[in-house]
């Protein structure tokens, strides 16, 4: 699967454009003081490329706050996974049209190789070319201070470095025009995105775990004894609690006197492997608030053993009237999830939400236009509804109709809420459950 | 999705512009501020020209009313009033004509004219009487000069400020007693008494009647030394210039003199540091860019603010003593000149050379001298004896570059003595080399004179004597650029043993360099061919 996906941010961008200007105008400097060619005239050339040490170093700064800030720095943790792949790939593989062997993403941007390289440069050739660069500068002559006899020494090292970066920057270029397309390597260094492969499950699992995160429906999970080790906000917000209020309490702080033993009945079930589906609660939040939701619950399994309970909840305090209808109408539901593009096109479904609409598998929906979803008369409703989301906006209980494969109707609450990838909109995802018997 | 684009297109503009017009910004600035600069002023320390009035007017004096009968007695009427002035000058090396050194050697002794050899007419000795018309004194003929009587000073060389005084050639520093031709000029006796009422400051003319005649003629010996700083413009000396807006300086503005002790000398004569440098009026780190300041620790400022020397008159660049003594078919001796006039050969003499407008050749130099002394031992014949070899290397801190002129030559020598001969030169005898032409009767004569032995064999051997060059100082857009020494053709090409940016490299690592670019451009040019050929077939 490819994926349009935001790799470098902008001052990622900003610093290699600027260094890699540095570096040829360094380049084109340096080589007319060593008198290789005449270009600005010598006493400019000398000028300009102090001058150019200087901004190098204050880009070199700002660079190594930059990485430890964001944590890129452990991008170049070098690596020896996957580098003989990737040398047979430039040597061979390349030729025979075989993909790259190593996938790029916003979290592993760079193959071994390039690690490899990069680091290089960080530790060794860019450093020695500072060090030796002001020592050329400043304490050139014996009769210095900081004398250090003669600059023979330190201007060959100089000039090797030079010839290494050069030798670098011809490689360097070669290998941007190796990417998907010959620019497209470049361009996502201008403007931040590239297309690159993405492992699908990696990228479910990934999005169900942001999705939890960030939806309206609030998420929670109990270890056996029922305390709680994990909410999310959603969760949070329905009870009016703070995180550190909750985590480490038991589950029965939630519930009025007479509904605990319902929960924990609940909780017994479940930590026996059943999974409970929308059962209709009224729950006790902080400082006496109350309020009804919908709750799932099921097993939190590892190692082939059940270490807890865990499960999401939708609000419908609003619907107070119909609690037990809809109790009824979605106890054999499960929470369906989607996600769609900016675009308005299907990038992710879970199998309950297949199994609502009556598709077989993802490959059916996954890259369709939501449009698919719905009849003529119900189209600008959910089109609403994409377009409030993409501007920011969560919707936390919205009934609506749907279309399935076989043109049958149902019905079903859903919540949406937008997914941001720095501080971008890059689409939105949210659940839905059930309600079509409330209608029969 | 078209907003998506079109915001990603200007994200992209903005980016490059954030990177690239900093750098239009600052270039344009420096450009600016360096053009700016152009006007600037030299900014000067401590000089402030004398303009002090006159503090008594020697017209009035009453012991300078009368009718000197001669020189001594004009001596005698100064001392009468500046009566302590005399023991200065009698302590000075203007009188002396030497000064106590250390050698290298460890030995203390006095070197100076009665004892060094120069790459010209060779050395005083026997000559003395000749070369003495040069010294401030009466009647210095040879080694019986009495150097304790006072009266024999000749104040009035340095003082007389109406420009009639002149001692004559060959009067041992007497001038004429009666009107009397030497070669082409006439020379007059002094008004005494007109010139006893009309002394003053030393002007530039009572310096240059020497240092600028040293070696017999104008500018022969040291080369930025000539009578063309008499009326000096901006491109001779920006320091002497006469012009309208020129600094008008004379010697004695910057041979700044405090009872009698000049400052300066003559490493022809010298061989010890002096402090006196450019850096006594200007900074040592005089320019607005820091690079050039840093060249101060081992450039001296002459070497980049005076590119060419003798810039008027020709200096004397080359003497060959060893094709001395060819005459015509009548047996008389001969004179041979270039198109512009000046001798090429003499028989009395040998073969010369001479430049106008000469690049100086440059050396490491840290203020002391080693001067041949008569009788050193010249150890290796195979190259050039050093007549005054100026001491000094990278490695020493106190070293710098400066500029010399290099004046070469061939002198006779002893080839068993393993020394140079002092011959008897000047004289009308047949023994005198100038009159009889014979090396082994002059040798003999002279060496006899110096308390050398001489073996009776004699060659000729290469002689090569330093010149600082101090004077005729460019303006400043006429100073070497970076480029004439920081490159392949450096003006600096001799002076090794220092890795010189821009100059030089290590060929090993520039070939490794080039070739492993080139390899890599090979190496992505085939492989860039290969996916493209690869591509094609699938």
């Amino acid at each position: 699967m490819q994926k349009q996906t935001y790799i470098y941010r902008s001052f990622e961008r900003f610093w290699h454009w600027s260094q890699a200007l540095l570096i040829f105008f360094l380049m084109l400097t340096g080589f007319e003081v060593h008198s290789s060619f005449k270009v600005f005239g010598f006493e400019n050339a000398v000028k300009w490329h102090n001058i150019a040490a200087w901004a190098f170093l204050i880009l070199i700064i700002f660079a190594i706050f930059w990485h430890f800030v964001t944590g890129e720095w452990k991008q170049y943790i070098p690596t020896v996974k996957y580098l003989k792949e990737q040398v047979q790939f430039y040597i061979s593989g390349i030729f025979k049209g075989y993909p790259h062997p190593t996938n790029k993403t916003r979290y592993n941007k760079l193959n071994p190789l390039q690690r490899l390289t990069y680091l290089g440069l960080k530790l060794l050739v860019i450093p020695v070319q500072v060090i030796t660069g002001f020592i050329y500068m400043y304490f050139i002559y014996p009769n210095n201070q900081f004398s250090i006899g003669g600059i023979e020494g330190i201007a060959l090292i100089h000039t090797a470095g030079a010839f290494a970066l050069i030798i670098f920057v011809v490689v360097h270029v070669y290998l941007t025009t190796t990417g998907h397309s010959v620019t497209a390597s470049i361009s996502a260094m201008i403007t931040g995105w590239e297309v690159v492969d993405v492992d699908e499950k990696e990228e479910h699992l990934k999005h169900m775990q942001e999705a939890v995160d960030k939806s309206a429906a609030g998420y929670y999970q109990l270890d056996k004894d029922g305390v709680f080790v994990d909410t999310n906000d959603a969760w949070l917000e329905l009870y009016g609690y703070n995180r550190d209020e909750i985590i480490g309490k038991h589950c029965s702080v939630t519930r009025e006197e007479k509904h605990v033993k319902e929960l924990e009945g609940f909780i017994a079930r479940v930590l026996k492997g059943e999974k409970i589906i929308g059962k209709p609660v009224v729950r006790k939040g902080k400082n006496g608030l109350t309020g009804k939701h919908i709750l799932s619950a099921n097993p939190v399994i590892e190692n082939d053993e059940i270490i807890g309970v865990e499960g999401f909840i939708l609000d419908i305090t609003e619907f107070d009237d119909n609690a037990q209808q809809m109790y009824s109408a979605v106890r054999n539901s499960n929470a369906g999830y989607y996600r769609l593009n900016s675009q308005g096109y299907f990038t992710d479904v879970n199998k309950a939400w297949l199994d609502m609409y009556k598709l077989g598998s993802k490959d059916e929906i996954i890259g369709r236009h939501f449009s698919l979803c719905r009849d003529t008369k119900d189209l600008k409703a959910l089109q609403d509804i994409v377009d409030q989301v993409m501007s920011g906006k969560t919707i936390s209980n919205k009934i609506a109709t749907r279309k399935c494969k076989d043109d049958s109707v149902g019905k079903h609450i859903l919540s949406a809420n937008p997914v941001f990838e720095n501080d971008q909109i890059i689409g939105m995802e949210g659940f839905i459950l059930d309600i079509t018997s409330l209608d029969e | 999705m078209q907003n998506n684009k079109r915001n990603r297109a200007i994200k992209s503009i903005v980016l490059f512009a954030i990177i690239v017009i900093p750098w239009i910004i600052v270039f344009i600035a420096t450009d600016k501020i360096s053009k700016s600069n152009i006007a600037e002023e030299i900014k000067i320390i401590d000089y402030k020209k004398d303009t002090l009035i006159r503090q008594a007017d020697h017209k009035k004096f009453e012991i300078l009313q009368q009718d000197f009968a001669g020189p001594e007695e004009v001596t005698a009427a100064c001392i009468s009033c500046h009566n302590e002035r005399h023991k200065e000058i009698m302590n000075s090396s203007h009188w002396s004509w030497d000064r106590e050194v250390v050698r290298e050697n460890g030995e203390t002794i006095r070197i100076g004219k009665h004892n060094v050899v120069n790459n010209f007419c060779i050395a005083t000795n026997t000559n003395t009487w000749k070369c003495t018309s040069c010294h401030i004194g009466y009647g210095y003929k040879d080694d019986d000069f009495d150097f304790s009587d006072a009266e024999k000073i000749d104040c009035i060389v340095c003082h007389d400020k109406t420009g009639t005084y002149e001692k004559q050639p060959l009067g041992s520093g007497y001038p004429v007693e009666e009107k009397r031709k030497f070669a082409k000029k006439t020379y007059f006796p002094p008004d005494y008494n007109y010139i006893a009422k009309n002394i003053g400051t030393p002007k530039n003319e009572n310096c240059g009647t020497c240092h600028f005649y040293g070696g017999g003629g104008d500018n022969v010996k040291h080369g930025d030394l000539s009578s063309d700083l008499y009326h000096a413009d901006k491109e001779m000396d920006v320091h002497m210039d006469e012009g309208e807006d020129g600094n008008g300086m004379s010697c004695v503005d910057c041979h700044d003199t405090e009872r009698h002790k000049i400052p300066g000398k003559s490493y022809s004569v010298s061989n010890v540091k002096d402090d006196f440098s450019c850096e006594k009026c200007h900074e040592s780190t005089p320019h607005k860019n820091i690079t050039l300041n840093n060249h101060t620790n081992k450039i001296a400022c002459q070497t980049c603010h005076i590119p060419v020397y003798a810039k008027g008159v020709a200096t004397n660049t080359y003497w060959d003593w060893s094709t001395a003594g060819r005459v015509d078919k009548m047996g008389k001796q001969i004179k041979e000149y270039d198109s512009l006039g000046n001798v090429t050969y003499k028989s009395a003499k040998g073969n010369y050379e001479w430049g106008t407008n000469l690049e100086p050749e440059y050396v490491w130099f840290n203020g002391t001298a080693s001067n041949y002394v008569y009788g050193d031992i010249i150890e290796d014949t195979t190259i050039a004896v050093q007549i005054n070899k100026l001491n000094g290397s990278y490695e020493d801190e106190n070293s710098k570059i400066i500029p010399v002129k290099v004046h070469r030559g061939k002198q006779i020598f002893d080839t068993e003595n393993k020394m140079l001969i002092i011959p008897h030169v000047y004289g009308h005898s047949d023994s005198a080399y100038h009159h009889g032409l014979d090396w082994d009767i002059s040798s003999k004569v002279g060496m006899d004179y110096a308390g050398l032995p001489y073996s009776g064999n004699y060659s000729f051997i290469s002689t090569e004597m330093y010149w600082p060059i101090n004077h005729m100082v460019s303006p400043t857009d006429k100073s070497v650029s970076c480029t004439e020494c920081h490159s392949q053709d450096s003006k600096l090409k001799d002076l090794t043993g220092f890795y010189l940016i821009g100059r030089d490299r290590s060929k090993l690592l520039d070939t490794l360099g080039v070739l492993f670019i080139i390899l890599s451009f090979l190496g992505v040019s085939i492989h860039a061919g290969i996916r493209f050929m690869s591509r094609k077939k699938s």
